[in-house]
């Protein structure tokens, strides 16, 4: 199962509301967790966010994590917001910084030491996730207050590996600021393609084949390839059947494999474009009758922000 | 009870509204509006009476599903599995439907006026589906039984592991599936397909190409070893 999501404006507008009511929508598609990759107004500093997993001793983690990005040329510039659910087992901490290096060593200097995940870095992204349905995890990091021009959602029942706010989606594409990856499906290739991904230097924190793709679809943009490209070398390259969503600072895209086994409604709005796995959860946020999409097998689409036109690419 | 009844899908009424579609129809109502349908899944499933059921928008998953005698007409889109197993009665589509419609049906009509996504006639084992439009990617897969009839064009792996179904498409085929063959249909097919065409108020005449199974796939033969790997 699992149910995923996306939506993009063609003005700022309140993506974490939208998109949380459509994972809540989605409810029945997996209540193991719940995440969102939203996209704010970017700013030139980057914007981390953090999980300590331990509940005790997070606030000495964060202090040296601190010295040790201003060792390495970095700063803070912002105080840190800081969740502080007494009755959760982890904490949750984000952070505006200044880094002079390249963002995989940003990842060395904030996480080298164990105890936290980086749940994503970037200019304007940030993912958040947590164990739970749509509600319980909105409610918690006030999702619903996030404005922004696009972002993902996804609800989770754990199948392939286990249920941990880690093996959550959406998944930062390390070291990519600002890429997310949701997915519903299935790789069977994702070993073979892993360690090719290795070899190249690339390090994965999970076994979830979801966190390969976004790997995988950002290490090819970053090798010349087009966005579009990108997507459709997916469609041949990953065996496997799945529906998924990859953002990056600017753009939605998504891909169907070739059997078509999962679904992927689009639909036009009148805010903008957008897309999930089942038609209902759309409505929950624009309830009238909508025209729309159902991508084709191998099929893949990108719908652009930063202008009145969003584009498609059939 | 010869008027109409309005019922209203509420926010998690689903099954609610499928035992009150029932309760009305064993009541004597000739025709029931569903409204404000919002794309909720399994809308109109498990209706027994010969009733007239209109569902006044799009629908999600499995609309019309198990339908055992009931008129079902639909006003905008379907989602996954229109109509799935369903046994007896009618099923009518105006705009499109998503994968797997009419998926293991044994008998009644399904009739969609827009474009199938992939696997429609998936596993049906009888009744009739007609597809005004065009049908995805291998429809009419593992097809047991009954017509699939397509005035538009069908997507590749048409017909792919076909059993003893039929398939009649009148535009374009871009690839057939395993053991798919496209046969000469006799003057006895194109009666057959236009008179039920005619049952649905589909006018016009068709020149079709027949899809059946070549039957290679029926009994395992060591010659056949590469086809039956291919599955």
């Amino acid at each position: 199962m699992c149910g995923i999501a996306g939506i993009i404006l063609r003005e700022p507008g309140p993506v974490g509301d939208h998109l949380a009511r459509m994972c809540e929508a989605m409810r029945h598609r997996g209540v193991d967790s719940t995440g969102f990759a939203l996209y704010g107004e970017p700013v030139e500093h980057l914007v981390v966010r953090l999980r300590f997993r331990d509940a005790t001793g997070w606030e000495e983690q964060l202090e040296t994590l601190i010295v040790g990005l201003r060792e390495s040329g970095g700063d803070l510039v912002a105080d840190p917001s800081l969740d502080r659910d007494p009755r959760a087992p982890d904490r949750f901490a984000r952070l505006e910084l200044t880094f002079p290096g390249p963002v995989r060593e940003l990842a060395d200097v904030l996480a080298g030491r164990g105890g936290v995940e980086i749940q994503s870095v970037g200019h304007s992204l940030e993912i958040v996730k947590d164990l739970g349905d749509a509600r319980t995890v909105a409610e918690r990091h006030g999702i619903n207050k996030f404005r922004g021009t696009h972002g993902l959602g996804h609800v989770r029942l754990a199948t392939e590996s286990i249920t941990a706010v880690s093996y959550g989606h959406p998944f930062w594409a390390e070291p990519f600021p600002d890429v997310a990856i949701v997915h519903n499906g299935q790789l069977t290739n994702y070993y073979k393609s892993r360690r090719l991904l290795e070899q190249d230097g690339y390090r994965f924190h999970t076994g979830n084949d979801s966190e390969l793709i976004a790997v995988y679809l950002a290490d090819r943009m970053q090798r010349g390839q087009t966005f579009y490209d990108a997507l459709k070398g997916s469609v041949y390259e990953l065996d496997g059947c799945f529906a998924y969503l990859l953002s990056t600072a600017d753009a939605i895209g998504s891909a169907k494999d070739m059997f078509a086994i999962k679904g992927l409604v689009v639909a036009t709005v009148e805010e903008g474009v957008a897309m999930a796995t089942e038609e209902q959860a759309i409505r929950a946020v624009f309830p009238d009758e909508l025209e729309t999409v159902h991508p084709d097998p191998k099929s893949v689409f990108i719908w652009e922000t930063g202008g009145r036109v969003l584009q498609e690419i059939v | 009870m010869s008027t109409a009844v309005r019922v209203e899908v509420d926010a998690d009424g689903v099954e609610r509204l499928n035992l009150e579609l029932r309760r009305l129809a064993a009541e004597g109502a000739a025709e029931i509006v569903v409204k404000n349908p919002r794309s909720r899944h399994n809308l109109a499933v498990g209706q027994t009476a010969p009733v007239r059921i209109l569902v006044d928008g799009s629908a999600g998953y499995y609309c019309g599903g198990l339908n055992a005698g009931a008129h079902i007409e639909v006003a905008r889109n379907v989602g996954w599995g229109a109509g799935e197993a369903m046994a007896a009665g009618s099923l009518v589509v105006s705009g499109g439907a998503a994968l797997g419609t009419g998926a293991s049906m044994r008998g009644g009509a399904l009739v969609v006026r827009g474009n199938c996504g992939p696997r429609a006639g998936v596993c049906m084992k009888g009744g009739t589906l007609i597809v005004e439009g065009s049908v995805g990617y291998a429809a009419g897969f593992m097809t047991h039984a009954g017509d699939l009839i397509v005035l538009g064009d069908a997507g590749e792996a048409l017909g792919d592991s076909l059993w003893e179904g039929r398939i009649y498409v009148a535009g374009a085929i871009r690839s057939l599936g395993n053991d798919a063959v496209v046969v000469e249909p006799d003057d006895e097919d194109s009666a057959r397909v236009h008179a039920l065409l005619a049952e649905h108020a589909i006018d016009g005449r068709f020149a079709f190409k027949k899809v059946v199974a070549e039957q290679r796939l029926w009994y395992f033969t060591s010659r056949n070893a590469e086809a039956w790997l291919r599955i």
